[in-house]
């Protein structure tokens, strides 16, 4: 029996690395489609916070404005709870920005020694009200507390600029990525053949396999037999984040975007027939989901416990073929 | 300059439906559904998916023009269960598993970042010793 696969053919996700920046992690007998479908949506659906709009009050730096903002665009900042936190600008009632919307940044530095100045993320300071203390703040991860720079400055010259960060996705602008890069692999060993590699003599030494995904795959017998059948079930996942958000919440955020598109498309193609109330709580707003029992997906996450995102707990999904996971002791 | 703008690529038109439906008066049981602001992601996720039923004699997606985000989905049945409940169908079972994928993350993760800090006040423990 495969050693990896201790709960036979449910769904389960094992994990190979988790601290704050990554999540290396295999999802087991799940399906190519769905495991790319989540890869997808991690890379570019999934709402964070970046600067948007940039107010000039005074450039008289060596960069044009709009080299500035560009710069300031795609500085990472913290985006605890953004999905629920803030609403799209282009929704909210407001007229351009407001604190419902966005969150507002000050840059105001000037060189007044000698030499050369510079500008670093950590003076971009976060002004007026935030929906919680840590959204907006620059993302800094390095020793001396610094971030990147922005901008260098002689004597005598200053920047004074108020930044406007908004949510939004990465589909429109790769500065809203949560993701720096994702790695995804299925069947390290090639068994399935699913690729063909052109080599000038030896494939083996030509195409080095990553060696742990490759023993947790199992390493083929000599000689064994081709399945035509075969399909890949076990799918390697390496999520690292930019740095706005933790990388769980980065999973499970993409896993509740894929859900919301297919939910909309359920209840787009429901709406032709008579609408019948029993087969989903439809627009219910009732919130964590009643129908999942498991305590521990209750306690979780930023985003408000486990509500499905059909916002009814009466679904029919709340009995999954599957039933309760028993937490495991791997 | 005349380049449209980004939020096109997943923002409904004001007339623009999620999901239209056509059938295929030339082939019997089998409609094409047309998905508005949506791309491979779907595309690819429910023409594959369908395979697997085994009432489905024929699904696949095409884009029909790059620059316009949409994607059509064509899909034959049997005649035991109509296009769009297969689609449908289909789709709730993906919801489901993505909601076992989702709770079995959590308790994995937990898990890991438990051992993890375990590990860690250990070797923080032996240190100081």
């Amino acid at each position: 029996m495969d050693p990896y696969d201790v709960e036979g053919g449910a769904i389960n996700v094992r994990f190979l690395q988790a601290d704050s920046t990554r999540a290396n992690f295999l999802i087991q007998n799940f399906d190519l489609a769905t495991a790319n479908a989540l890869r997808r949506v991690m890379l570019a659906e999934i709402p964070t916070l970046a600067i948007d709009v940039v107010e000039v009050f005074d450039n008289t730096s060596v960069l044009a404005d709009e080299f500035i903002c560009h710069r300031l665009g795609l500085i990472p900042l913290n985006a605890k709870n953004v999905d629920e936190a803030l609403l799209y600008s282009r929704d909210c009632e407001c007229d351009g920005y407001c604190e419902n919307c966005s969150v507002t940044l000050t840059l105001n530095a000037r060189c007044t020694s000698d030499g050369v100045m510079k500008v670093y993320a950590r003076d971009l300071v976060v002004s007026g009200g935030r929906p919680n203390d840590e959204i907006g703040t620059p993302v800094i991860k390095d020793p001396e507390g610094l971030g990147s720079v922005i901008v260098k400055l002689n004597k005598g010259q200053s920047v004074h600029m108020k930044c406007i960060a908004k949510k939004g996705i990465a589909k429109e602008h790769a500065k809203w990525a949560p993701s720096a890069a994702i790695g995804f692999e299925y069947d390290p060993n090639n068994k399935l053949r699913h690729l063909d590699y052109w080599y000038e003599e030896d494939p083996k030494k030509e195409w080095p396999v990553d060696e742990t995904n490759a023993n947790i795959d199992g390493v083929p017998q000599e000689g064994e037999a081709f399945d035509y059948d075969a399909a890949p079930t076990r799918f390697f996942f390496d999520v690292e984040t930019v740095g706005g958000m933790e990388p769980d919440t980065i999973v499970q955020q993409g896993i509740r975007v894929l859900q919301q598109k297919l939910a909309n498309v359920i209840q787009e193609l429901q709406g032709g027939e008579d609408i019948d109330m029993g087969g989903f709580g439809g627009q219910s707003p009732q919130m964590n989901g009643g129908g999942y029992g498991d305590p521990t997906a209750g306690s979780f996450s930023a985003y408000g416990g486990n509500a499905s995102v059909w916002g009814g707990g009466a679904t029919p999904y709340g009995a999954t073929p599957y039933g309760q996971q028993p937490p495991s002791n791997w | 300059m005349n380049a449209p703008d980004r939020f096109e690529l997943f923002l409904l038109g004001d007339d623009e439906k999620k999901v239209e439906e056509k059938d295929e008066t030339r082939v019997p049981n089998t409609a094409v559904f047309t998905f508005n602001k949506e791309d491979h992601t779907l595309g690819n996720l429910i023409s594959q998916r369908l395979h697997s039923y085994e009432y489905i004699t024929f699904s696949a997606y095409k884009i029909p023009h790059p620059l316009f985000a949409k994607f059509e989905l064509r899909v034959t049945t049997d005649g035991s269960i109509t296009p769009r409940d297969a689609v449908k169908k289909c789709c709730e079972d993906v919801v489901a598993d993505l909601e076992v994928l989702s709770r079995s993350f959590t308790t994995e993760w937990l898990g890991k970042r438990i051992i993890n800090e375990g590990e860690q006040d250990r070797l923080n423990r032996e240190r100081d010793l």
